[in-house]
């Protein structure tokens, strides 16, 4: 009963974000397909590293990867966008498949240095290919539809949740949170762990792609530095782990909050905006590091103990 | 032929640079167990705090190096002190996030100060070179090299010889047993982190006479710092050495034969090789 209630009022809150377009106006329009774009990305970070446990500070590579597959095939070979996205989902997952069989061996701080200089040199080699435009980039044909693009990004991140939802009540889903929890018991019971992970992260890097090439389009020009941004997978990651790491809801949560703030503060401060994001990580990890999830159920018993708590179970 | 030969020369001579900018990190990583995903902004700190000091007080880059040290340490011992010692005891994913969290916020605070500017340190000695059957070396250069492995190894020396050493040794093999020998965790973690970070302050100083600086050096320090700590291991100091002067000359001739862009490539390309054939480190230990 109480799931149905909560399934109704998601429902309704779809539908209003649905509707937004006919109500809002352009600007809310174009800070709504970036929300939800973030949101996305939040939810395909939360796959590999809040279900799986693997906090991969590459994903940026994977949006990288679905921009790219979108401009090179619409700009390059002048196929429709749909060609483009498939060819940027393939690019992206195909990717992190054969790159989750190498690095997914590795653990802790190795995976997560390892993905950062993967992202840090994603940079420099797209710079010197010349089917990507080099380091100019490449201009995509102009498509004067924001609400077309927000209506997509609404999409598919319904659709990043619904699977994460899917995630948290299937066997795939649990042998995941095995493998979080302790990957050389859930191998001795059966969970294959090395094809987990890996289709772990193909998952993961299936939506990332998928936002990347719907940026793409809606930007109508990338280059190198623009998509391979290292501050995306700061702001995906913050987002994830400010809502809830291995919640279903968290990450979009967390993403629609930050942005709202950082929006404000864009618009009053500047100057503080890009360091909102680095001040609230470091807030955060110390005050409420199991997010917004963690914290809605708990702080109605213990109150402000809640924050002192987490400070003192973790402090020296 | 003189041509590698120079491209050897130069790697090397980076190499010890490098060398130095990887103390730091994997110090405060073997015994703090954190990979500081900031150190990269403490070496362009460190950077920043040397130029202000050249080009406002007219100090010599090398004689600012201390002061810009002493800086660093205050820095570090105070974000261990008030921030890291409060997470300390959780997940590894927290510690290193936060650090990355510092990263940031270092970062855009010197860029709201000090603008997003390249700068360069340059003493008036710049220029001048020693020249040996053909090769030019830089006056400068040498003395930074110098300097970076004399640091290094006086660093071992210290962790080797000293009170203090013992008691971060100590600190590092099993904290409970040093607690039961008077050494205080808290301080120690934080006179750890504080030497790493003065340590980045000197190389981020070095750094700046030999190359440009603005506000985002700081991820890819970090990052080829990493690769460094991964070489060498973090029991030794001069492992590290080893490490630092692989990379330089690495870099140098994947500069010359394939292309400058691919600089960093390489060095991320034996990262991800390393770690993949070798995950506890090529030379020394680093779990």
């Amino acid at each position: 009963m109480k799931s149905t209630a909560w399934g109704i009022v998601l429902a309704v809150i779809v539908a209003l974000l649905a509707a937004l377009p006919w109500i809002g106006n352009t600007v809310l329009v174009q800070f709504g397909i970036n929300v939800l774009l973030l949101a996305t990305l939040a939810q395909g970070w939360n796959i590999i590293g809040g279900y799986t446990g693997y906090p991969s500070f590459g994903n940026s590579v994977f949006y990288g990867l679905g921009a790219y597959g979108v401009a090179i095939a619409m700009v390059q070979y002048h196929l429709p966008f749909w060609v483009g996205m498939l060819l940027g989902l393939g690019l992206g997952v195909v990717f992190a498949g054969l790159l989750g069989l190498a690095v997914l061996r590795l653990k802790g701080h190795y995976f997560a240095i390892c993905t950062l200089g993967l992202a840090l040199v994603m940079t420099a080699i797209v710079s010197n290919l010349e089917i990507a435009g080099s380091n100019i980039g490449l201009v995509l044909p102009l498509l004067r539809s924001e609400v077309l693009f927000y209506e997509l990004a609404l999409g598919l991140l319904v659709l990043a949740t619904l699977t994460i939802f899917w995630l948290s009540r299937s066997r795939f889903g649990l042998g995941l949170i095995a493998i979080r929890e302790n990957e050389e018991g859930a191998a001795v019971m059966g969970v294959n762990t090395t094809l987990y992970k890996v289709l772990a992260f193909m998952l993961s890097a299936a939506f990332t792609a998928l936002a990347g090439g719907i940026y793409a389009y809606y930007i109508t020009f990338i280059d190198p530095v623009g998509v391979f941004d290292i501050g995306l997978n700061v702001k995906m990651i913050i987002m994830a782990v400010f809502g809830g790491p291995g919640s279903v809801l968290g990450p979009v949560a967390g993403a629609f909050i930050l942005s709202a703030i950082s929006e404000v503060l864009a618009t009053k401060v500047t100057s503080i905006a890009s360091m909102f994001f680095g001040i609230v990580i470091v807030i955060a990890v110390m005050f409420m590091p199991r997010g917004i999830a963690h914290l809605v159920q708990h702080i109605r018993q213990m109150g402000w103990r809640y924050f002192i708590d987490n400070v003192r179970t973790h402090r020296l | 032929m003189e041509l590698l030969f120079q491209v050897l020369v130069s790697g090397l001579l980076l190499g010890g640079l490098y060398a130095l900018m990887a103390l730091g990190l994997a110090l405060v990583w073997g015994v703090l167990n954190i990979v500081n995903l900031s150190h990269g902004a403490l070496i362009m700190l460190g950077a920043y705090v040397t130029y202000f000091l050249v080009t406002g007080a007219y100090i010599d880059p090398f004689a600012a190096l201390p002061i810009a040290a002493a800086v660093l340490f205050a820095i570090g011992y105070l974000i261990q002190r008030g921030v890291l010692n409060l997470v300390i005891r959780g997940p590894m994913f927290n510690t290193l996030l936060i650090t990355f969290g510092i990263e940031v916020v270092l970062t855009y605070l010197t860029q709201l100060w000090f603008s997003a500017d390249f700068r360069t340190i340059n003493p008036g000695y710049a220029g001048s070179n020693y020249t040996v059957g053909g090769i030019t070396i830089p006056y400068v250069q040498v003395l930074v090299f110098v300097i970076a492995i004399g640091l290094t190894v006086a660093m071992w020396l210290l962790l080797l010889h000293t009170r203090t050493g013992r008691g971060i040794r100590a600190a590092a093999q099993n904290l409970v047993a040093a607690r039961l020998y008077g050494v205080s965790p808290k301080s120690v973690y934080a006179l750890t982190f504080g030497l790493g970070a003065a340590l980045a302050g000197v190389a981020g100083g070095l750094y700046g006479t030999v190359s440009q600086i603005n506000p985002y050096i700081g991820g890819p320090l970090t990052a080829k710092s990493f690769v460094i700590a991964i070489i060498g291991g973090l029991d030794n100091p001069l492992w590290v050495i080893v490490g630092g002067l692989f990379l330089g000359i690495i870099e140098s001739l994947t500069a010359l034969y394939i292309g400058s862009t691919y600089r960093d490539v390489a060095s991320f390309g034996i990262l991800v090789l390393i770690l993949i054939v070798r995950p506890s480190g090529l030379l020394g230990r680093t779990t």
